[in-house]
């Protein structure tokens, strides 16, 4: 795909790995759909810039992440140091897990349209902390659950409020934990492609959303999908990089560490 | 466990706090979550539909209820048996492929940890990219035909991977290998490295040879892990939607290649049958409960 990437039109088919006459015209075509590489021959239905998709993208996906900390960070310190909701909570957020995404497509978009929130930033970020939630709740719940209680008790001993213990003890403590599962949900938001795909019309379109419009598009712009495919990854594995350790632990639920 | 429970009795005035800090998940959940599960419920007795003329909540309850004509639905039959084949195709070879590397990697050699950490990077990349870079990859002029199969098998060899039912599927299997098997790898490998040095010496005192300290003490000893890994990755293989519909969206032919996902989406989006598609979500989701619910059984006990 990288090799696919610099190679003009005349080498998509040639099956060398390295491109005789590497190019960007590639990459310069996501942003400047508008001309065609290589001529007449190659052309494409897509008119539009990458230029929303990415912003959109890094809005849902930025927002999202956010929201998804907040909530979940809340809920994990309930559950770990309160058994706030019991059970239910826990079986809950790993059934929403374990569900096929598709299965909510009917009737998310039934409510969506009765309250006007398809193709709106609002229902795509609401719907990004809602899905992250749980693997945020998991993650940082193997976070908190890490700092002994005793230092938190001894605050709230001293008379100190527990949100002031939340501030002061605990934020401190799993600093290092709320970046990295932050990252991680960054990530999947990142990824995510089927609601993306139904909530967005033409205003908050995603990269993953853009992708799959080259697939289907009219001409055949390998080289043009590839350099897109790459520019949707390199956050990803940017990011990924820095959060390796606790990746494993993320996609199995802090089963395994 | 103690701690906490004398900590959470000795903290009977934060009581609220216990409720606020779950407030703003309820919250949440109940919007985007419960909501449309209450609604999918109604619609799922209705025969409305997005062009019916009136809105949802107009709707009638219809005499039989949607589930029933699931039963019949000769698409959603094949499209189940066609998620298992995926399920049971990809699940095993990714399991044997992570063991294999994982136990190579026992040993000490020159960039093990370069690896550990490329091998991570199909993880991380998102779905549909990997659809892409799959479905570039089997394109007639592309890569595993020229490079792969035309110096093995000359012109003839070059196969069109796309309009064969049966390749087509093969393709996305492969693409699904690719990014998971890592995880696998991931899990297992971890298993086995913090099985105790000391059982390992204590076998090989006793003159066990290396293929029998992995059968009868390594392997063994990670078994619950193992179950873990496969019950995680199964589920999750279940939802497949995003390479499927990047590289053959269902086709070729008649729905060759769809899954379970991508024809719920089809009657949601594509058909507009939402009442139906309402019911067969619920079929489903009343399904995959019922196995997570058994599922979790070897989860909670290897939490305890």
């Amino acid at each position: 795909m990288v090799s696919l990437s610099f190679k003009g039109p005349a080498e998509w088919y040639a099956p060398n790995l390295i491109p005789i006459q590497p190019i960007i015209d590639n990459y310069i075509s996501l942003f400047v759909p508008t001309n065609p590489i290589g001529g007449s021959y190659f052309f494409t239905s897509i008119t539009e810039p990458i230029t929303r998709p990415l912003i959109n993208s890094l809005i849902a996906a930025g927002l999202g992440t956010i929201f998804a900390v907040l909530v979940g960070f809340l809920a994990a310190y309930g559950v770990s140091r309160y058994r706030a909701g019991g059970t239910f909570v826990i079986f809950f957020t790993l059934l929403t897990r374990m569900l096929p995404g598709a299965t909510f497509v009917a009737p998310l978009m039934v409510f969506y349209a009765s309250i006007g929130f398809i193709d709106t930033y609002v229902g795509l970020i609401l719907l990004y902390t809602a899905v992250t939630l749980t693997y945020a709740i998991w993650l940082m719940k193997g976070f908190i659950d890490e700092i002994p209680p005793e230092w938190e008790e001894a605050a709230l001993l001293e008379g100190a409020t527990p949100w002031a213990v939340l501030r002061k003890i605990t934020i401190p403590l799993t600093k290092g934990g709320l970046v990295a599962s932050a990252l991680f949900i960054f990530i999947l938001n990142w990824s995510e492609f089927l609601f993306a795909l139904v909530i967005s019309v033409t205003q908050v379109t995603t990269l993953p959303v853009q992708i799959s419009k080259y697939v289907s598009a009219v001409g055949r712009m390998y080289g043009t999908m590839a350099s897109l495919g790459l520019v949707a990854t390199i956050p990803s594995l940017v990011l990924g990089y820095l959060i390796q350790k606790h990746l494993v632990t993320g996609f199995t639920f802090g089963r395994v560490r | 466990m103690k701690r906490i429970d004398r900590l959470s009795q000795w903290m009977g005035k934060t009581e609220s706090f216990k409720k606020l800090s779950t407030l703003p998940l309820n919250f949440v959940l109940n919007f985007v979550l419960i909501v449309p599960f209450a609604i999918m419920i109604f619609l799922s007795f209705t025969r409305w539909e997005p062009l019916s003329g009136y809105d949802w909540w107009h709707a009638s309850i219809a005499g039989v209820p949607r589930f029933m004509e699931a039963f019949g639905d000769a698409r959603l039959l094949w499209a189940l048996i066609r998620t298992t084949i995926f399920v049971a195709a990809v699940v095993p070879v990714e399991f044997l492929l992570g063991l294999g590397i994982a136990l190579l990697f026992l040993g000490d050699f020159r960039g093990k940890k370069a690896f550990t950490s490329v091998v991570m990077y199909p993880m991380m990349m998102p779905w549909v990219v990997v659809g892409l870079g799959f479905y570039l990859m089997f394109q007639y002029y592309g890569p595993v035909n020229l490079l792969l199969l035309k110096p093995v098998f000359g012109e003839g060899g070059m196969i069109d991977w796309f309009t064969n039912t049966v390749l087509a599927f093969f393709a996305v299997m492969i693409a699904d290998i690719w990014q998971w098997t890592p995880l696998m790898f991931l899990i297992i490998y971890a298993g086995l490295a913090a099985v105790p040095s000391r059982l390992i010496e204590a076998a090989q005192v006793l003159g066990a040879s290396s293929a029998r300290i992995v059968r009868t003490v390594r392997l063994p000893l990670i078994k619950p892990l193992l179950v873990v890994a496969l019950i995680i990755r199964g589920l999750e293989a279940f939802k497949v939607f995003d390479i499927v519909y990047i590289m053959t969206r269902g086709g070729p032919g008649v729905n060759s290649t769809e899954v379970v996902s991508l024809y719920v989406y089809n009657l949601s989006i594509v058909y507009h049958n939402t009442s139906y598609a309402c019911a067969v979500s619920l079929l489903i989701m009343v399904a995959i409960a019922l196995v997570t619910r058994l599922a979790i059984r070897p989860l909670e006990a290897k939490r305890e």
